[in-house]
């Protein structure tokens, strides 16, 4: 199911393709000006053209298109100024350079007009910037519509909070969003800054502890889309990396049924074992996993951790493989990560993660 | 009060040398202290730069871990901040505005021996860290409550705050020593509207600075409150907040961008001209729109807070201030081609930097407006991009311009040229291996590469750029290797550049090089912009009449009374970070600290001043 998900993640990038292939226009002409320098460079730069799923260049909600284009916009004026000026340094270098027989230059001073008018034209450039930024500022910071759905993200180190007040869900580093639909997201923090960003969504907000940060967004298109946090928060701040889901009013309702339930029961003597092996290995302390001794808050909410597409906090793709690499030594997949966990025997291995992968 | 015979240092020796700098209050040798520190700490930031660089190159890597990258990357900055680009401008001050302004020194010679001896001190303190159990690790914004006891409760923070506090009493007393000799100590003639711009550029950093500092001075005294006695100003459980950091750090950091990039402009200012055997076009302008940065610069601190959510009313209040910066900035640039137009343009090492610094600081200047735009901002802040940015101005700008000064000016230090040759190749180099290492980060920005990660995942599609750009690094280090192997070869075996090599216009020329201790054997008489031209070229030449500083012909040592040296200000120095070291170590070092620092008082107080 993940597997398949992912996929269709995929697909959804290779038709925006020729937006990719727009991105690179710029970055080429750009480059041309110092194409006797970086010529190799050049090259790379076309075949770099890969996969780049964190963009902010395919945006897929209002408030992402509007920082989109308000980027290109001001991108290419930029390079149109960019030309003009290092043009016109050039041209002086390369005309006034001495040659054999100059003698001392006309000692010109100044020129009023022409001052006037280099001081102006810059302020008509950014007065044009600022006339197209100010409306974004405002349509990025709406208000949300009354039915909106809210949601609670709340930063820890080094992992992501997701609490849905309205339908009592509570789950972790995967953010299940309803396609169409306002939703209000409350940022807090735990501990430190943090910082939410989907580029696809939205531009980022940080999350700080004391203060309340909440936006609006409306998502238009079904896929999962990788975020980060962008506020630096500790040793693992790179590790800290989430996915929102966006799926259908349908598919969301399902998915929040799911969630609210207990547990699913072990369906096996290994798995049973495994749910046993909780108490033993101390995770209790940190994590609730509901219809189970489990009630820990230090931790994410593992109720259903077998559901989800990674594990981590975003880090590996939820297989057994990975989720028992990271219980046999989380500190190495995760430097400076504050879970702790006593070493385990293979048998408790193997019982732990049969349970887990079991907790759809 | 000695003359000069009685002040010359015996240099026979080897402990008779040392003495001689250890006690040194001539602005010249203490211009040679902050470029030999600066340059020694640029090289540790480089070196701390390229280990990032090599952890960065391939995604998911194991160069270094990832508490360390977290150093890393704090102590690159907080280095090449405060302890690379601002001592080296302060070298560039040192040399250059007694020189240019005809004084004989600053203002104050020994309080500018202890600026420098604070630095030194206070650079050497904060990298004790490193073997002191852990370097500074929340980034050198040092963002509340990261800093708090809770979240690192090793000395690290303590080394950084404490660092900070010291090198900032440094640049404050540097800086008030120069506004005051600018002030006060112009030859005759020369008018606040004939100073050089470099001058003018010193000037204002110097009041930038003195207005500047004390923002992070405040923040760092209640960082230090909250964790030595548990207050919690930054600690929203105690009803503090970690924004009134930001605010004060930001109040502090934006100026301190324009500390780090208008003498360079400056140094641009003077070069241009010189090589291009022109005055600067538009010299009022050029420097009324350095005051006006500095001005603005006070107003614009938020636009690096755009993404913290303080409502888009000062969203848009900040934007609109930060955009107003791009006319002064765009204005300067202007000037500067103007100058070059219609010159006679010679490509010296010297020009080729200046001529890199304009170009590539205008790319910094565009990538700035940018990120002047809330909404762009929201998307690309605390990415890559950032971080191109960032080094397009403070590397591309400020970087290539002090590069640019230290090849225009090194005959005027040592008597002796740098090789031309090896000056263009380490530019070349540079140039290329600068933007390898930058311009593909804007584009690892934009596809959505947070910074201060030190790890990335292999999907992510940030190879191939990353990996540049590590190549790019490694070729500014190859180039700085040449540029230092060139400059040491030319101490001793560079081409003899007699006193005015580069046909000067400033009152620098005028004298020999080196130049000799009292500088001027007679105080100039200046009535132009450019007397050095006017002696050379004939008065009249910038519509005034100039009078040329005689040499004097009847004595070698003209009988003219300078500082004594003095060894209060290494003393009272070294008290002063002993007692930062007491808060870290043993309380011991703070009573030590104070009884030197109370001695060194009382001897600076009772030496005999003439």
């Amino acid at each position: 199911m993940h597997k398949a998900r992912q996929s269709v993640t995929r697909a959804d990038r290779d038709e925006t393709r020729p937006i990719q292939g727009r991105r690179s226009t710029p970055l080429t002409r750009n480059r041309r000006i110092y194409a006797a320098l970086l010529v190799p460079a050049l090259a790379l730069a076309v075949a770099a053209c890969g996969v780049t799923p964190q963009t902010t260049l395919e945006p897929t909600t209002e408030a992402a298109r509007t920082a989109r284009d308000l980027l290109m916009f001001v991108f290419w004026a930029m390079v149109v100024t960019f030309v003009l000026v290092e043009g016109a340094l050039l041209y002086c270098l390369i005309r006034f350079r001495r040659r054999s027989g100059d003698g001392i230059p006309a000692q010109t001073h100044g020129n009023t007009p022409l001052e006037i008018g280099w001081t102006i034209a810059p302020a008509i450039l950014v007065v044009v910037i600022v006339v197209l930024t100010v409306p974004a500022i405002f349509s990025n910071a709406r208000a949300a519509s009354p039915d909106a759905l809210q949601v609670r993200a709340i930063g820890h180190q080094w992992w992501f909070e997701f609490q849905y007040p309205d339908i009592g869900v509570v789950t972790a580093n995967e953010l299940h969003l309803p396609v169409g639909r306002d939703v209000e997201i409350q940022l807090e923090s735990n501990d430190v800054l943090h910082s939410f960003w989907v580029p696809s969504l939205r531009g980022k907000l940080d999350m700080v502890p004391g203060r309340d940060n909440k936006f609006t967004i409306k998502p238009e298109v079904t896929g999962t889309f990788p975020g980060q946090c962008a506020e630096f928060c500790g040793t693992a701040h790179a590790l800290m990396k989430f996915y929102v889901v966006v799926e259908t009013q349908a598919e969301f309702t399902a998915w929040a049924e799911t969630q609210r339930a207990e547990r699913v029961p072990p369906a096996s003597d290994l798995a049973r074992q495994g749910e046993e092996t909780l108490t033993l290995g101390g995770c209790v302390a940190c994590h609730t996993i509901r219809g189970t001794d489990s009630a820990g808050i230090l931790g994410p909410d593992l109720t259903h951790i077998g559901g989800r597409q990674h594990i981590a906090a975003g880090l590996l793709e939820n297989t057994p493989e990975n989720m028992r690499a990271w219980l046999s030594d989380p500190q190495g997949v995760k430097p400076g990560n504050t879970m702790v966990i006593p070493e385990l025997t293979t048998e408790q291995l193997d019982a732990l993660v049969a349970y887990m992968q079991g907790l759809k | 009060m000695a003359t000069v015979t009685a002040t010359a240092p015996d240099t026979r020796t080897f402990a008779g040398t040392a003495w001689s700098w250890i006690t040194t209050v001539d602005h010249k040798r203490i211009a040679v202290l902050y470029l030999v520190t600066s340059l020694a700490f640029f090289m540790l930031g480089g070196l701390e730069a390229l280990l990032m660089r090599l952890q960065l190159a391939t995604p998911e890597a194991d160069v270094v871990s990832a508490e360390r990258f977290t150093e890393l990357f704090t102590m690159h900055g907080t280095t090449m901040v405060f302890l690379a680009l601002m001592p080296l401008s302060a070298a560039f001050f040192n040399l250059l505005v007694p020189l240019m302004i005809g004084a004989r020194d600053v203002a104050f010679p020994r309080l500018n021996a202890l600026s420098y001896w604070i630095y030194l001190f206070g650079g050497i303190f904060m990298n004790i860290s490193f073997v002191a159990g852990g370097a500074p690790n929340a980034g050198w914004f040092g963002y509340a409550p990261l800093t708090d006891t809770a979240f690192e409760a090793t000395h690290a923070i303590d080394f950084w705050a404490f660092g900070l506090q010291i090198l900032g009493v440094s640049s404050i007393l540097a800086s008030i020593n120069f506004i005051v000799t600018i002030i006060n100590m112009r030859a005759p003639g020369m008018t606040l509207n004939r100073m050089p711009m470099f001058v003018w550029m010193s000037m204002i950093t110097a009041f930038l600075i003195i207005f500047a500092f004390p923002a992070i001075t405040i923040g760092l005294v209640l960082l230090i409150f909250d964790r030595y006695i548990e207050t919690s100003f930054f600690i929203p459980e105690g009803g503090g907040d970690p924004v009134l950091w930001q605010h004060l750090f930001w109040v502090f950091g934006h100026p301190e961008v324009y500390i780090l990039i208008l003498p360079a402009m400056g140094i641009v200012s003077e070069i241009l001209p010189t090589y291009s055997r022109k005055p600067l076009f538009g010299y009022a302008v050029v420097a009324y729109s350095g005051a006006a940065i500095a001005l603005v610069g006070f107003g614009v601190w938020t636009h690096h807070m755009f993404t913290v959510g303080l409502g888009p009313i000062a969203d848009t209040a900040f934007a609109i201030s930060t955009m107003a910066i791009a006319v002064p900035t765009g204005v300067k640039i202007f000037n500067w081609i103007a100058t070059l137009y219609g010159g006679s343009i010679s490509f010296k090492s010297p020009m080729l930097f200046a001529v890199g610094m304009v170009s590539m600081f205008i790319i910094g200047g565009l990538s700035g407006v940018m990120l002047g735009s809330p909404p762009i901002d929201a998307q690309v802040q605390d990415t890559y991009f950032v971080v191109a940015h960032l080094h397009y101005v403070l590397f591309g700008g400020t970087v290539f311009g002090l590069f640019g000064g230290i090849y225009h000016w090194f005959p005027k230090f040592t008597g002796r040229f740098m090789h031309d040759g090896w000056g263009k190749v380490h530019w070349l180099l540079m140039l290329i291996g600068f933007n390898l290492t930058f311009l593909p980060q804007h584009m690892l920005g934009i596809d959505g590469m947070p910074r201060r990660v030190h790890t990335y995942a292999a999907d992510m599609g940030f190879d191939l750029w990353n990996m540049m750009s590590t190549v790019g690094s490694l070729m500014i280090g190859f180039s700085f290797l040449i540029f230092i192997i060139n400059a040491l070869r030319s101490i001793r075996h560079g081409e003899p550049s007699g006193s005015d090599p580069w046909d000067g216009g400033t009152l620098e020329w005028t004298i020999p090089s080196p130049p000799p201790v009292y500088n001027f054997a007679h105080i100039p008489i200046v009535d132009s912009r450019y007397p050095a031209w006017d002696i050379k070229r004939g008065g009249g030449h910038t519509g005034a009449v100039a009078t040329a500083p005689e040499a004097d012909a009847e004595a070698d040592e003209p009988d003219i009374h300078m500082p004594n040296p003095s060894y209060w200000p290494i003393v009272m120095a070294a008290g002063m970070v002993l007692a930062a070291c007491g808060l870290i170590f043993h309380q011991a070092f703070i009573l030590l600290g104070a009884v030197l620092f109370a001695i060194s008082l009382i001897g600076w107080i009772e030496e005999p001043a003439g």
